[in-house]
């Protein structure tokens, strides 16, 4: 006569779900919070207004929008926080006025914003902002170089006063001076600063100064160059014409 | 070597690991726009890639990390970690070969630096030295003071 078959032991069985299933849960955890932080810092499609000669979609700031089709189009990507963006200024922002003032180039300043991270303040935004409003008074290009002549040693950032202040030293006065301080205040483009930083990342700047001469960025020896010889401005432009 | 001594080596490795991953997703999460920033640097990816890298990373680096130091889930996490590494080490190389000089970003602070001031041979020889560590414990993630070792021995 066949034995029945003996009983199966049955495992002790473990309490609470098994771990492969918290395991899975965690990371499908991790995952949300991770899509969830990209959804969070999304950019809405770089649609910000902007401020007087200010490209669409967060392309800058055209410097002399009259000038000829066939001016050399030079586009500067600066941080009002970045030393070298200053040391560069300093030595051919006066070159670049008088170029565009001639109608020689066309020039384009995209001002990023991405060391107010780095440093842990808001200088690079505010500052971003409040040479919109400068050119909004007219005076972009002359803020431009007072604020560089000034610049804070990196990570010591600049007041409201101070911005206002360079608008004060530039001649700014009575009305203009007064929407200024308004336009300062309620940091009226700060959302397109926003899209400018963004909009020069998805052009592919990592880093400021960059300059892009006719579509043509500018080599690291060609940028030391002009930051220590303002007199190397025409050939180093003539060499991307 | 006794168990003991192997499980010691498996604490180190986790937390050497855990501790870096921590500090480096701590220090990129508070300036997403320059995660972002250093991951466009590398010029590897279009800039929505670059974008979700850059955003994500961060918050995956403090979850394994996290999960390391606590010893949960060590074999997945140190699996994770190690895969990380790697692709970092590829990610750095190819910058390298291409002659680009940029920091790697791996603290945050990333992008393009001067030529001289680039340091892809430390870089890559710290990320493969924690892509062993991590290597380790794929192969034995049994380590001291795990919260693995807890939660197997209230199931038993």
């Amino acid at each position: 006569m066949p034995r029945p078959p003996a009983p199966k032991a049955t495992p002790a069985k473990p309490s609470g779900p098994p771990l492969g299933l918290i395991g899975a849960v965690t990371a499908v955890l991790v995952a949300l919070v991770a899509v969830l932080v990209y959804l969070a810092v999304r950019g809405d499609g770089l649609e910000a207004e902007g401020a007087a000669n200010t490209l669409p979609a967060g392309g800058g700031i055209v410097v002399n929008p009259d000038a000829p089709e066939d001016a050399t189009t030079v586009h500067v990507y600066e941080d009002f926080q970045c030393p070298f963006c200053g040391v560069l200024a300093r030595s051919i922002g006066e070159g670049l006025t008088e170029k565009a003032e001639a109608g020689e180039i066309r020039l384009t300043h995209t001002i990023m914003s991405f060391l107010d991270g780095n440093l842990g303040n808001d200088t690079s935004s505010r500052a971003a902002n409040a040479a919109l409003c400068a050119g909004d008074a007219g005076v972009f290009s002359e803020w431009h170089a007072t604020a560089y002549e000034s610049q804070p040693t990196e990570g010591a950032g600049w007041t409201d006063a101070d911005l206002v202040g360079f608008a004060e030293q530039v001649g700014l006065e009575g009305e203009d001076l007064s929407g200024f301080e308004t336009c300062v205040a309620e940091g009226t483009y700060l959302d397109y600063v926003t899209d400018m930083q963004e909009a020069a990342n998805r052009e592919g700047v990592a880093s400021t100064p960059t300059l892009v001469v006719n579509g043509e960025t500018l080599s690291r020896e060609e940028l030391s160059l002009l930051q220590s010889d303002p007199g190397a401005l025409d050939s180093v432009l003539a060499a991307h014409e | 070597m006794s168990p003991r001594v192997l499980d010691a080596v498996g604490l180190v490795a986790r937390l050497v690991l855990g501790v870096v991953l921590l500090v480096a997703g701590w220090l990129k999460v508070g300036d997403l726009t320059g995660s972002v920033q250093a991951v466009v640097a590398y010029e590897l990816v279009g800039y929505e890639l670059a974008r979700f890298i850059g955003v994500t990373l961060p918050v995956v680096e403090i979850a394994v990390g996290a999960l390391l130091v606590l010893g949960l889930f060590t074999r997945a996490s140190a699996l994770v970690g190690t895969l990380l590494m790697l692709v970092f080490v590829a990610g750095i190389a190819s910058a390298w070969t291409r002659g680009l000089a940029i920091d790697c970003g791996c603290f945050g602070d990333g992008g393009p630096v001067d030529p001289e001031d680039t340091r892809y041979l430390e870089e890559i020889l710290r990320d493969i030295g924690l892509a062993v560590a991590g290597l380790w414990l794929v192969a034995r993630p049994h380590t001291l003071a795990a919260v693995d070792t807890l939660l197997r021995r209230g199931r038993t």
